[in-house]
C-alpha cells in the first residue's frame, strides 16, 4: 500500500499550477493525458477508499451498473468542447475537473469493472469507440473553431488523437473476439 | 438494499442531468463560443469610445456613427482562412439590404485587429477588392492598443496570434444600435438570416 502515496504525490504535482498549466497549453495533451491521467489516478486510489468504505461501495454499487453509468456521464461531460475551454477560463471548473477526473470516473470505474459482465464491458468499449469516432470526426471536420482557447491546428491533432484511440479499441475488440472464438472451438 | 440501488441509479441520473443542464446553459451552448453569443446577447454591451482611422486616414472617434445601426466584422487583412470569407459574406449582407437604408440608417464597419499591419493604405487595398464604396462600408483599425483590447474584451473576440504571424480569432457578424449597444451577435455563414434579422431591426425603429 506504500504504492499509494507515489500516487498522491502525483496527483498533488498535477494540479500544481505551472505544471496543470503546461499540460493545458497543449489541447491534445490537456485531453489525452492530463485528463487520462486524473481518471489513472482516481483507479489506482480506489482500493484504498474501497478498504476504508468497503459497505458504501457494497450498498451504493452492487452490481456496478451506477458507477459505470457514473464513468460514462463524467467522460461524456469532459469530451464537450465547451468543457475544457471553461476549465481553461474558469477556477471552479478547473478544480472541478481535478475531483470529478480521479474520484467521479477513476474510482467508480474500477469498483465497477469487476462487478460488470463482460457482454457489458464490451458494450462499453463499442460504446466508447463510437464516441471517439464521433467526437475524432467532430474536432477534425469541423469548420469552425470549437475551442476558442487553442487553435485550428490544435484541435485537428486532438480529432486524430480521438480516432487513433478509437481503431486501438477497435484492435482490442477484434483481438478479443478471434480468442474467444478459438477458444471455442 | 433494493432501495438503495434504486437510489442510486437516481443519484446519478439526477446528478448527469444536472451536470450537463448547467454545463452547456440548459442544453443550448455546447461550445463556449454558443454561450459567449448567448450572454453577449443578453449583456448588451455598451461599444466602448474608441478613436477609428480608417481606409482614407479619417480619423474619428466611434461615436460619429450614433443615430444609425452600425454592422461590424473583426477582421485582418493578412488572413488567408477565414476572414475573405467573413467579408465576402458581409458584402453579401450588404448587397441585400435596401440602397436607401444604406444611405441613412446603417453603416458597414469593418474593424481589424492588427494595426501595426493594416495601414490606411492596406486596408484601401483591401477595401478596393471588396468593392466597397468606402463610405456606406469602410475599413478602419484602432490604432491605440489599449482601447482595441478594451473593445476585443467587451465583444467577447478571443484573439490568438500563432507563431507565423498569424491569429486565431472567432468570427460573426455584430450590431450595434444606434445607441452605441451590442444587439444582435449573428452567424457570418448565414447571411440571408443576418440580412433578416437586420431588416427586421431596422424596420422595427430606433433607426430614424
Amino acid at each position: 500500500m506504500k504504492g499509494i502515496y507515489y500516487v498522491l504525490l502525483l496527483y498533488a504535482f498535477l494540479m500544481l499550477p505551472p505544471v496543470a498549466s503546461l499540460m493545458e497549453s497543449v489541447m491534445i495533451i490537456h485531453m489525452h493525458m492530463q485528463m487520462t491521467l486524473f481518471v489513472i489516478i482516481g483507479f489506482l486510489l480506489a482500493p484504498v477508499l474501497q478498504k476504508k468504505f468497503p459497505r458504501f461501495f457494497e450498498e451504493w454499487n452492487p452490481n456496478g451498473i451506477p458507477g459505470i453509468l457514473l464513468f460514462v456521464i463524467v467522460i461524456f461531460y469532459w469530451t464537450l468542447p465547451r468543457s475544457m475551454d471553461e476549465a481553461l477560463n474558469f477556477w471552479y471548473i478547473e478544480l472541478f475537473k481535478f475531483i470529478s477526473l480521479p474520484f467521479l470516473a477513476g474510482v467508480p470505474l474500477r469498483d465497477s469493472w469487476r462487478k460488470i459482465s463482460p457482454s457489458l464491458k464490451n458494450g462499453l468499449i463499442i460504446l466508447f469507440t463510437l464516441l471517439f469516432i464521433l467526437m475524432g470526426w467532430l474536432y477534425i471536420w469541423s469548420p469552425n473553431q470549437l475551442c476558442n482557447n487553442y487553435l485550428m491546428i490544435d484541435q485537428i491533432t486532438l480529432g486524430w488523437g480521438f480516432l487513433l484511440t478509437a481503431v486501438c479499441m477497435i484492435i482490442y475488440l477484434a483481438y478479443s473476439y478471434i480468442t474467444d472464438f478459438a477458444k471455442t472451438v | 438494499m433494493v432501495n438503495k440501488k434504486l437510489l442510486s441509479y437516481l443519484l446519478v441520473a439526477v446528478f448527469g442531468f444536472v451536470l450537463f443542464y448547467f454545463g452547456t446553459d440548459g442544453f443550448t451552448a455546447y461550445t463556449s463560443e454558443a454561450a459567449r453569443v448567448n450572454q453577449l446577447k443578453e449583456d448588451q454591451p455598451l461599444f466602448p469610445e474608441v478613436t477609428l482611422e480608417d481606409h482614407a486616414e479619417r480619423v474619428y472617434p466611434f461615436s460619429e456613427f450614433e443615430g444609425k445601426y452600425v454592422f461590424i466584422t473583426f477582421f485582418y487583412t493578412m488572413c488567408g482562412t477565414v476572414c475573405p470569407e467573413l467579408e465576402k459574406n458581409m458584402k453579401e449582407v450588404y448587397e441585400m439590404l435596401p440602397d436607401d437604408g444604406l444611405e441613412d440608417d446603417i453603416q458597414f464597419l469593418s474593424i481589424s485587429f492588427d494595426p501595426e499591419r493594416d495601414t490606411p493604405e492596406v486596408l484601401d487595398t483591401y477595401r478596393e477588392w471588396l468593392e466597397s464604396d468606402g463610405e456606406t462600408w469602410r475599413m478602419a483599425r484602432i490604432p491605440d492598443q489599449q482601447e482595441l483590447d478594451e473593445l476585443l474584451d467587451r465583444f467577447g473576440v478571443t484573439v490568438i496570434p500563432d507563431e507565423y504571424g498569424n491569429f486565431a480569432h472567432n468570427s460573426a457578424f455584430y450590431l450595434v444600435d444606434p445607441e452605441g449597444r451590442l444587439v444582435e451577435v449573428m452567424d457570418y455563414q448565414e447571411t440571408r438570416e443576418a440580412a433578416v434579422t437586420v431588416m427586421d431591426r431596422m424596420e422595427g425603429g430606433g433607426g430614424k
